[in-house]
């Protein structure tokens, strides 16, 4: 099944284009109006900026409990191997989960995170849902139920392949990378996809899109 | 700065990213201050993410059998918590 591709041209024929890989579950909804206030800034320098669903999520038509990371990863490739002249992967956050199989010019991860820091906070979600409601729960019996059987986490569906995979998944070394967080050292910006309530980050959003730039330049893809 | 100044200011700029509460109202939070239940913002996804990034930021490890609720109740409760934790 085709998934939805958010593609934003530059004005003219594109110098290369910016595949932006988005951070995973509630996180992307959190993130992507800045994310595409990024992609506009970038077509807006000349590059072509996409951003795809991944397979149960955002306007997908699969299930989520159908999807797991190997799938996510393999379809990503596939819209890599779509996309015409250099292409540069930009992934946010658990992203950099998936964008490994991407054949690409140049990689750009933002705070990346590993797959068993995003099942912890989902799991706890859960049980604090859980307790609230005034139901006895706790990490381990999830975790023990996660081998046999799919998990509700967050209003996320998550099969017992995809729960193992985010247990232990970290992001894969490319070449070249830059990998780079917020704050000092970084950039200057607030971290959306943890945020309760959604809100957008125009500073954030024109920072991103400079730092790709600057780093497409430095690998020669211009 | 002193240590706990420190986890103090750490532990406001957190819940100001995750609560969206803007630097004015984290400043303003005293020991007395109500989270879980007085904030709208403070649902269980950021209570649990709240303590993923108390982790990584704290350098600590919450083992969640030892969270009970109270410690959400306040701001002072989670800041007591939170200097008993980096003090181990």
């Amino acid at each position: 099944m085709a998934e939805q591709l958010l593609h934003i041209a530059p004005p003219g024929p594109p110098r290369a284009s910016v595949l932006v890989v988005p951070p995973l579950f509630e996180e992307a909804n959190r993130s992507r109006r800045t994310l595409v206030l990024a992609m506009r800034a970038l077509a807006a320098q000349g590059f072509a900026a996409l951003l795809p669903d991944l397979p149960g999520q955002n306007e997908s038509l699969a299930t989520l409990e159908s999807a797991d990371l190997a799938q996510w990863q393999a379809a990503l490739a596939d819209v890599a191997a779509g996309i015409g002249g250099p292409l540069i992967v930009a992934s946010v956050r658990g992203g950099a989960l998936i964008d490994h199989r991407a054949k690409a010019a140049a990689w750009w991860r933002l705070a990346p995170v590993g797959g068993a820091s995003l099942l912890r906070t989902l799991l706890r979600a859960r049980v604090a849902a859980d307790r609230e409601a005034g139901r006895d729960s706790s990490i381990e019996r999830l975790q023990e139920a996660a081998q046999s059987e799919a998990l509700l986490l967050a209003g996320n569906r998550l099969s017992p392949a995809m729960l193992a995979e985010l247990g232990s998944a970290e992001a894969q070394p490319v070449e070249p990378l830059r990998s780079v967080a917020l704050g000092a050292g970084g950039l200057a910006g607030t971290p959306l996809w943890l945020r309760a309530e959604p809100d957008e980050d125009a500073v954030l959003a024109a920072a991103i899109a400079a730092d790709i730039i600057a780093w497409s330049e430095q690998c020669g893809v211009t | 700065m002193t240590e706990p100044d420190t986890i103090d200011a750490a532990l406001r700029a957190l819940l100001a990213d995750i609560l969206g509460l803007g630097e004015e109202r984290a400043a303003a939070l005293t020991e007395d201050s109500g989270l879980f239940g007085e904030l709208p913002e403070f649902d269980s996804m950021a209570v649990a993410t709240v303590l993923t990034e108390m982790e990584d930021r704290l350098g600590i490890l919450i083992d969640d059998d030892e969270v009970e609720g109270e410690i959400f109740e306040t701001y002072g409760n989670l800041l007591a918590f939170s200097r008993s934790k980096v003090a181990g």
